[in-house]
């Protein structure tokens, strides 16, 4: 049940494939369902190391929020003309973050990308508990957060409902409505991973308990027929969900009349930012993985190398973004839009600014060149300034605009304290302290769909080799097909 | 600063042969307000007599100039047909800036009526002033000798207000009178209000600042108007709870009359900042009265609001501040 | 169909295939025998092997998410409409009372659609599979485990009109099987 199933000698990723050879059906099935299968005795220290680590920043985010709860907002360093602070760009980072998982999971199966088979498990894992971090911040920014649920459409004896012209009562529905989705959506991919995992467990309880999972699942073909149809669907209703939330979130700026919100550009700006940050995200946590995990078969250098494409992509949309508000600012004519300009290059808080366009526009230049993309230290250290340039932008759109706003009497600056800083670290403790549990407990990858891209790579070698013209650059897929590798510790593995 | 220790009974209004000497040590020093220029904004407005004499109109034309290009300032077109209308009294208060003298006189009566929290000095530091009214002093002029603009701010009451829109739970809304109400049962407390106030004069209790566990701090209070739990936005109120007794006493009269319909005499609602104005700069009323003082104030061609791009349509307006200067005391020129 | 197989002493035959190309030519060739009552079994979904199942049968699932999608648009409407001009008209900001409202609905409308639409193509797949359904008569074919692993599995239903336990038997051998087994009901 161990990981020396595997190949002895690992074959060489040569940077321009998704799965690399030697790869079966039986040994995709047991490499993946072997991590949730090992019994807990045999978890791996490393593994209990990390999730130490993250459990007491857990416990960080409870004393930050017992203490929030027993005296207040006030105990952050917000104020008057800055009266959302780390609270809202926390929340804003956090969500973002999770926007690269629906990407991946419903975007890259529209579009027919089959090579997100093997990251978008992972990827819509950091979705829910992104969303999760991000969606206990507007509530533990009110300053009586036991009442939340008055944002909400329910019946009550006061005959009072929601203001639905708010921005925050859209955000309400929204990310409520993202956090649901992406469960379902998450879970319905995970239906016959149950399966399997029933299939292969061996201990009567682990039988038991993914029997239940699995809901009795038996791979037909009627069922996969409805399957494939409401996963499109899934993706389908995603994906505009995936647009609409972080646009609906930009709306919570974009509707006020504050210089510095009231930007048109921001919806598409904000999307874009989302998946910007996402993908730096999944690259800081995949690349340690699937070492760790041994998962370089699945998660190739091409897939790092793709992902930064996009992380670039998505990053140069960003600072159209950047020289939008510039534009915007100087071709207003109005002088508090100039004067926003102004405080963002020269003001008290300019230091943010430089910060991010160093972060976010000149940190991803290097990922034009293919060596850059295909490094793993390189690809780190990019992830690393994106995620805090991204975290940045929300500081200069949120604080900058709200410290200088258009009476000069009330500006004033705005100084995060320790319970701001704590609460977010503690916000890592729930993220991680989720992820560790996640990567233990389920299949980190999608089985079948590692299957059903395994059984692609075979067609397509298997097409090239009856005579069609070989484009060159396929060469290293040509050998899947007409050489698969059988080997068969599967079958002793489950028992048979 | 305690200073009565140099401050002897031999000498109680001078003294001599003291040495001042750096400790070294810091001391903090804190302020309400940290930034005292107008950034060439329409939010004071000055002219001087004689330019005003010729023409009434020169002050706004000036600023409408300088904003849109033309002395007129344009009219706003809505997507929304028909306005909400205020058939009853619709509350209004001017302040007139040639009478304000920065006295802050209507700042303490404000937080004696209005049983605002004192937050002491860690929270000033901190930004967390509660004032409901506030002077804002902006200087002008020459660094050696500026020119002080005082300003009295308190909730605007914009008829379209942009807090309220943004509120998710309507504890911010109107009344059929215009007043702006805040509804402090109501609020979560989301301070996305006061992000989006443009004049930034809406209160937050960040913590519990009211002592509610000190009995005798309640014969303190006024008993009319509720004291603020921490977590809620309070604002200037237009004294709403001494309109509220004006009404009530002006329909019982028309009861005992025999009519249904009551009359609130102009002078009779007295807002606490008001009544405490040694100049008469304030002045509250009905603006749907034609004939009250109120309303002939808003009628001058000095009056305005602060930032009129924004058209919230406050129901507070200003009375640009007119200058007459002797020629001797003009020496570096006002702004 | 359930009240069927209990006519007859068992489920049906299985065969095992090791690749999906033999399970798509098997279930071609049994197609192409007149079979109907089949199943295949595979660990990954095969267009190939569904379009001979189901034959152009429909999911029953993409009508039920549009109606839920309409239904979930029309509540979130409704909803605001009650809310903000029905039940409590007041005046917020001096916006208006009346349809002209509409634009601040929108983003809810959505996101509502995009809920009930999401949970029902999820659930209606679920319900409409029959399942959860802990046991399943396939379940007792031998290595039948492996059809969520890495192995390809055609079953011919007893209830089929065509099915003869030695003719089908026959007919399935000749697809190169590596076996073919009885299916206990």
């Amino acid at each position: 049940m161990q990981q020396a199933q595997r190949l002895n000698t690992p074959p060489v990723d040569t940077g321009d494939a998704y799965l690399l050879q030697g790869e079966t059906y039986t040994s995709i099935s047991d490499s993946i369902s072997n991590v949730p299968l090992t019994g807990p005795l045999k978890t791996p220290r490393g593994w209990f190391i990390g999730f130490t680590i993250a459990f007491a920043l857990l416990m960080v985010y409870f004393v930050s929020i017992a203490w929030l709860f027993i005296r207040g907002v006030g105990i952050w360093g917000i104020n008057i003309p800055v009266g959302w602070g780390m609270d809202i760009i926390n929340f804003v980072w956090w969500i973002g973050i999770g926007h690269a998982g629906t990407l991946i999971s419903a975007i890259l199966l529209l579009l027919n990308q089959s090579w997100r088979n093997s990251i978008n498990r992972f990827a819509e894992a950091m979705t829910l508990f992104a969303v999760a971090c991000a969606g206990m911040y507007p509530i533990l920014h009110l300053g009586r957060p036991w009442l939340f649920y008055w944002l909400t459409p329910y019946p009550n004896t006061m005959g009072m409902w929601p203001q639905f012209r708010s921005p925050l009562t859209w955000d309400v529905f929204a990310i409520s409505t993202y956090a649901l989705v992406s469960l379902v959506f998450w879970l319905v991919g995970l239906m016959p991973d149950f399966a399997t995992m029933r299939d292969r467990s061996t201990h009567p309880l682990g039988r038991t308990l993914w029997g239940i999972a699995a809901l009795g699942w038996r791979g037909s073909a009627k069922h996969w027929h409805r399957y494939e149809m409401a996963s499109l669907l899934l993706a389908g209703l995603s994906t505009p969900l995936v647009v609409s939330v972080h646009s609906i979130i930009s709306l919570d700026f974009a509707v006020s009349q504050l210089p510095g919100w009231q930007v048109t550009v921001f919806p598409p700006y904000f999307v874009a930012g989302a998946v910007f940050a996402g993908f730096a995200m999944v690259l800081l946590l995949m690349i340690p993985i699937r070492s760790w995990y041994g998962f370089q078969a699945y998660i190739t250098m091409r897939h790092l190398d793709v992902m930064a494409k996009i992380m670039l992509a998505t990053g140069m949309i960003v600072v159209y973004g950047y020289f939008m508000e510039v534009f915007a600012s100087v071709y207003s004519g109005n002088v508090y839009e100039e004067y926003l300009l102004e405080n963002r290059l020269f003001g008290p808080s300019a230091w943010a600014y430089y910060g991010l366009l160093f972060c976010n526009a000149i940190a991803i230049q290097p990922l034009w060149f293919k060596r850059v993309r295909q490094s793993i230290p390189a690809l780190i250290v990019i992830s690393a300034i994106v995620s805090v340039g991204m975290w940045l932008e929300r500081y200069v759109i949120i604080v900058i605009s709200l410290e200088r706003d258009f009476l000069p009497s009330s500006w004033a600056q705005y100084n995060p304290t320790f319970w701001d800083w704590s609460l977010y670290l503690g916000t890592f403790g729930l993220f991680f302290t989720l992820l560790f549990l996640f990567i233990r407990i389920l299949p980190m990858i999608n089985i079948f769909e590692m299957r059903l891209m395994l059984n692609q790579e075979r067609q397509r070698a298997a097409w090239y080799a009856e005579g069609t013209p070989k484009p060159g650059s396929h060469k290293g897929h040509d050998d899947h097909g007409s050489n698969p590798e059988k080997r068969t510790t599967g079958a002793t593995a489950a028992g048979d | 600063m305690n200073v009565y220790p140099i401050r002897t009974s031999d000498a109680l209004w001078f003294g001599a042969g003291a040495n001042v000497t750096a400790t070294g040590n810091s001391y903090q020093l804190v302020s309400t307000q940290d930034h005292w220029t107008l950034e060439e904004r329409d939010i004071y407005r000055i002219g001087n007599f004689a330019a005003f004499r010729e023409n009434p109109k020169v002050i706004a034309e000036e600023v409408y100039l300088e904003e849109y290009g033309n002395v007129g300032r344009p009219e706003y077109q809505s997507f929304f047909t028909g306005e909400h209308a205020y058939p009853k009294q619709a509350w209004g208060m001017s302040i007139d800036l040639t009478a304000c003298i920065g006295c802050n006189a209507c700042v303490i009566a404000c937080q004696a009526e209005n049983n605002i929290p004192i937050v002491g000095k860690s929270e000033i530091a901190r930004g967390r002033e509660m004032h409901w009214i506030r002077i804002d002093r902006y200087f002008a002029g020459n660094l050696d000798n500026p020119s002080t603009y005082m300003m009295p701010m308190a909730c605007m009451q914009c008829e379209q207000a942009p807090c309220e829109i943004v509120c998710p739970v309507a504890a911010t809304v109107h009344d059929y009178e215009g007043l702006n109400n805040m509804v402090y049962n109501r609020c979560v407390g989301t301070k996305y209000c006061s992000n989006n106030c443009p004049y930034k004069v809406r209160r937050f209790n960040f913590l519990q600042y009211s002592d509610i566990d000190t009995i005798q701090f309640t014969l303190m209070r006024n008993p009319e108007v509720t004291v603020r739990n921490r977590g809620v936005m309070e604002k200037c109120t237009y004294c709403v709870q001494r309109i509220s007794d004006a009404r009530i006493e002006a329909k019982k009269v028309a009861v005992a009359a025999g009519s249904q319909d009551y009359v609130i005499d102009d002078g009779v609602i007295v807002t606490a900042c008001e009544g405490a104005c040694p100049t008469n700069a304030i002045v509250f009323g009905d603006i749907n009265d034609a004939n009250s003082r109120v309303k002939k104030l808003k009628d001058e061609p000095h009056s305005y609001y602060p930032l009129g791009i924004l058209n919230t349509k406050p129901r507070t307006t200003y009375l640009a501040r007119v200058r007459n200067p002797h020629e001797s005391l003009e020496v570096e020129g006002e702004g | 169909m359930a009240t069927l197989t209990r006519q007859v002493p068992f489920y049906g035959l299985m065969a095992e295939f090791s690749t999906p190309e033999a399970l798509i030519a098997a279930t071609k060739a049994a197609r192409e025998a007149g079979y109907r009552k089949m199943d295949a079994y595979s660990p990954f979904p095969i267009e190939e092997v569904i379009d001979e199942i189901d034959h152009g049968r429909s999911t029953g699932i993409p009508p039920l998410v549009l109606t839920a999608g309409l239904i979930g648009a029309t509540t979130g409407f409704v909803l605001q409409y009650i809310g903000a001009f029905v039940d409590y008209p007041i005046n917020v900001g001096g916006r208006p009372l009346n349809w002209e409202g509409w634009p601040a609905f929108v983003p809810i409308t959505f996101e509502l659609m995009i809920l009930l639409a999401a949970f029902t193509a999820a659930i209606s797949m679920v319900v409409l599979n029959g399942l959860p359904m802990p046991y399943h008569p396939v379940f007792n074919a031998p290595r039948f485990d492996r059809a969520s692993q890495d192995l390809f599995f055609l079953c011919i239903e007893a209830v089929d009109p065509l099915f003869d336990r030695t003719e089908t038997e026959r007919f399935l051998r000749t697809l190169a099987p590596n076996q073919v087994s009885e299916v206990e009901s």
